[in-house]
């Protein structure tokens, strides 16, 4: 399996504190869960939301609920932008700054007494998602059969500009631990694997000074390579498994540690999944960091907060990392939005002709021949032997192209074609 | 289709940067052969002024013709209105600059810029311009200069520059190979160019600016380490190479020398390097690259044992050019399931043990004979054995007539041949010197400009003794 060094552009974010953004005037929340927008709404124009109360549920087989991230009334329904460029309906909710809560965050005093049925119920009803950028709802990963002996926490984080992991980890170490350690308990499972990127071996130091107790927890270092935090190449490069379709079947479940967070939130606050760490980032703010922020906040809003971005230049916005995220004019936070980057407008480049050298296929962490596939990009038939369904869009065989073709989108076109 | 879609994040590396490091990595190539092409011959007083500058000039014209070439077809058929771009974008230069590199210095002017002509418009713009050739346009040029003009560029004084011509009597080593009996010898294959130093540093005659193994190795590096090339071709090409000749040369019982010989010589290490390295006419998959490099091994070696046409490498290219398509179907199956790649390497591998064993016995074979060498007929008459003979020279059958008396020749006298260059036998006295020293025939030089002919004749004069001994004496 292959992949890249490519550059970080981390420290630009780190520089500042973690901050926190709570005073939407109005928040969005998306009617949308793991790009289903099949939900049954649960409020009207005129109703009173608690912070936390639920205001949607998908439909189907995942229940998923939706939640208020703030205190207030429903003014009505708005079209708004999400992370995957998609325009959504979204419930329009005018704060009241109250930050009253329905039935009052109870505190459980032991994560360790939950019985398994419990903790998949609360983290199901919390509308806990993977916070990695996929949105998968989580329990679900929970409910199997299968006797898990490896939990691994991805904080690998290998996107570019990204920090939100990194500075989760700093500010919430030790409950992070904590909620590992119940979930090892719980789910009866082994030992859990932390994996973080050489290049953040600062993070290790503070593990060392919490770890001491948790004996089945622990802390590896994987190499500096973009997709690292791919579930599969992580646990290829952590366990030396393959797997066919999903981890679970060779006993591995793989969560991000944002996640892990949002679930120490879940179990112990009973707080659903309202908030997440942001990183706001790109060399067209005046100042990038990481904020707290919540659910259905407009984007602009929080970077005017944290001091604006430049006005001399010709921007774009892109939720996500550079690698795999989108670009949008306008945004609102969902959990699966880790990072909003504001870049300078310089995409565009002349195009050459392809002359064949193959680094798009040396690259690829999937294993497929970008090139090969956009020769045969009219031929359906010989696409469906180049196994064009295992890209995993990650973007390398676009970054490396010297002729600037951007390789990635013959992919996702024959991905489209072959799917028929 | 929509440029401004992800990823928003381009690595530096261009087409340009890599067509950058090519040109650097030829550069040393580029002024070794002004040394040895011109800087030595005008200091030893061989050449001109302007003959000291003709490598560099021979090899400008190329480039610049190209450039033109590819230039004027753009404007007249594509009706391009941006030429400097289109010319930029199509790194037109790049075929000339190597054309340069692989012909004679004795390629007439005319003929170069012909030959570029047909590289940039055969060779590359009739299947569609950059990125879309299936051959190598610096290959289709040569094989169209080599296949048209040989005989002009031999009378012109072919590989030999014009201080080759005086220090060293026999073509290029490759070309020389075909002339010795057998496998050869270090003395007769070596030794007659110096010693293998010369081989590895390149002072050795050849094309313009392939001769030297050493540069060739360190633009291998250097295009290796910045990601220019495609490192596994010229890796797999050359062992490949050199693992059958060493096998070969193992059968035959002589020394390490002789691979080191066969992979030094025949400018293998410039076309591994560069020539069949050239992206748009190479494969694209790991695992087609492999198959592609252990192909063209082999097929270098064919060439150079089983066909009149002891080069090879460049011929071996255009011909795996056009099976890049099948390999990399082979390379494509490869990487979703190893297993695929098995077969068609064992299949390789099997034709990389072979041949050699069967190249081997064709020696052995030969040894009984020269199959150059015919008696038309041989009778005794008063003492003296007279032979009539054929031996194969130059351009056809030399005929001659041979007298024996007591084991030694009398008399020699050609009757029939058609050698280009016999009146330099005859200005030599070069018959005479052999019949002189027929007991010692090995001290006889050949005669520079007329090698083959004259050690055609070195040949005959050895073959008919070797006769006469078997059936007259003892």
């Amino acid at each position: 399996m292959s992949g890249l060094k490519i550059p970080k552009y981390k420290e630009m974010s780190m520089k500042h504190k973690l901050n926190v953004y709570s005073k939407p005037k109005y928040v969005y929340i998306p009617l949308i869960s793991s790009n289903d927008e099949n939900i049954t709404v649960l409020v009207n124009i005129g109703d009173y939301v608690f912070k936390g109360s639920q205001i949607g549920r998908r439909k189907g087989n995942f229940k998923t609920p939706i939640f208020s991230s703030v205190s207030g009334s429903v003014i009505g329904f708005e079209k708004r932008t999400i992370s995957s460029g998609k325009s959504v309906k979204c419930v329009v909710i005018e704060n009241d700054f109250k930050e009253k809560i329905e039935k009052g965050f109870k505190q459980v005093k032991k994560l360790n007494n939950i019985t398994k049925e419990e903790f998949v119920e609360t983290i199901e009803n919390c509308g806990i998602v993977g916070l990695g950028g996929a949105g998968f709802p989580t329990y679900v990963k929970y409910s199997t059969h299968q006797k898990i002996h490896t939990l691994i926490v991805n904080a690998v984080e290998c996107e570019p500009y990204i920090t939100a992991d990194y500075f989760i980890i700093k500010e919430k170490c030790e409950e992070i631990l904590e909620m590992i350690d119940a979930i090892l308990e719980i789910n009866n499972i082994d030992n859990c694997i932390i994996a973080i990127k050489t290049t953040n071996k600062s993070l290790m130091t503070i593990f060392n000074k919490y770890i001491g107790t948790y004996l089945k927890i622990k802390v590896v270092l994987v190499p500096n390579i973009y997709p690292m935090g791919w579930e599969r190449k992580l646990i290829k490069e952590v366990t030396g498994i393959t797997y066919e379709k999903i981890p679970s079947e060779k006993g591995i479940i793989v969560n991000n540690v944002s996640t892990i967070y949002a679930m120490y939130q879940a179990l112990k606050l009973n707080k659903p999944m309202i908030e997440r760490i942001v990183t706001f980032s790109g060399f067209g703010l005046k100042k990038p960091q990481n904020v707290l922020v919540k659910v259905g906040t407009p984007v602009d809003e929080v970077i005017n907060y944290i001091g604006g971005s430049y006005k001399t230049k010709k921007l774009v916005m892109i939720a996500g990392g550079p690698m795999m995220g989108t670009k949008v004019d306008d945004l609102v936070i969902t959990p699966e939005v880790n990072s909003v980057l504001i870049m300078e407008d310089d995409f565009e480049c002349d195009v050459q002709e392809c002359l064949r050298c193959g680094k798009c296929i040396n690259v690829c962490p999937a294993n497929i021949c970008p090139v090969l596939i956009k020769d045969n990009i009219d031929d359906t038939s010989a696409l469906k032997s180049m196994n064009v369904d295992k890209c995993i869009s990650c973007g390398l065989c676009s970054y490396i192209c010297p002729a600037k073709i951007n390789v990635r989108e013959y992919v996702s076109i024959a991905k489209e074609k072959v799917g028929k | 289709m929509d440029k401004i879609k992800g990823p928003y994040m381009k690595s530096k590396n261009t087409t340009n940067k890599m067509m950058m490091h090519l040109v650097i990595s030829l550069i040393p190539i580029i002024l070794f052969s002004f040394y040895k092409n011109g800087i030595l011959p005008y200091y030893h007083n061989k050449t001109t002024l302007l003959g000291m500058y003709y490598p560099l000039i021979f090899i400008l014209i190329s480039t610049f013709a190209t450039t033109l070439f590819e230039g004027l077809y753009a404007k007249i058929f594509l009706k391009e209105k941006n030429l400097k771009k289109y010319s930029i974008n199509s790194y037109s230069f790049i075929p000339g600059l190597f054309l340069g590199l692989i012909l004679p210095i004795n390629t007439p002017i005319s003929i170069l810029i012909f030959g570029s002509m047909v590289a940039s418009i055969l060779g590359k713009m009739l299947f569609g311009g950059f990125g879309n050739n299936i051959f190598n346009p610096a290959l289709i040029g040569r094989l169209f200069i080599i296949s048209t003009y040989a005989i002009v560029i031999t009378n012109n004084g072919g590989y030999l520059n014009s201080y080759e011509v005086d220090t060293i009597s026999k073509a290029t080593p490759l070309s020389n190979v075909a002339t010795v009996t057998g496998i050869g010898s270090y003395e007769t294959l070596v030794e007659p160019y110096g010693s293998l130093t010369d081989f590895f540093v390149g002072t050795i005659p050849g094309a313009v600016g392939e001769t030297s193994a050493l540069l060739c190795i360190i633009a291998f590096i250097y295009l290796t380490i910045t990601k220019t090339i495609k490192w596994r071709i010229p890796l797999f090409y050359i062992s490949t190479v050199f693992i059958m000749t060493l096998l070969i040369g193992s059968i035959n019982k002589v020394g390490i020398w002789y691979p080191l010989f066969q992979i030094f010589s025949g400018g293998l290490m410039f076309g591994a390097i560069f020539m069949a390295t050239d992206p748009v006419t190479s494969p694209t998959t790991k695992m087609g690259q492999i198959i592609y490099g252990l192909s063209l091994g082999i097929l270098t070696v064919v060439f150079r044992y089983l066909t009149p046409y002891p080069e090879g490498v460049l011929t071996s290219i255009l011909t795996m050019n056009m099976l890049v398509f099948i390999i990399d179907k082979i390379g494509l199956k490869a990487k979703m399931d190893y297993k695929k790649a098995i077969l068609p390497l064992i299949f390789l591998a099997i034709l990389i043990i072979e041949l050699p064993i069967s190249i081997s016995t064709r020696y052995k074979v030969e040894d009984v004979g020269d199959p150059n060498f015919n008696i038309i007929s041989s009778k005794e008459e008063n003492n003296n054995v007279i032979y009539v003979v054929t031996q194969k020279g130059y351009v056809g059958d030399i005929k001659a007539q041979i007298t024996i008396n007591n084991s030694k020749i009398t008399s020699l006298e050609i009757l029939e041949q058609n050698e280009s260059f016999y009146q330099k036998i005859v200005d030599a006295n070069y018959i005479n010197k052999l019949l002189n020293e027929q007991n010692n025939i090995d001290n006889v030089d050949t005669v520079s400009g007329a090698t083959i002919t004259s050690s055609a004749i070195k040949k005959m004069v050895i073959n008919t003794l070797e006769d006469y001994g078997e059936k007259y004496e003892g």
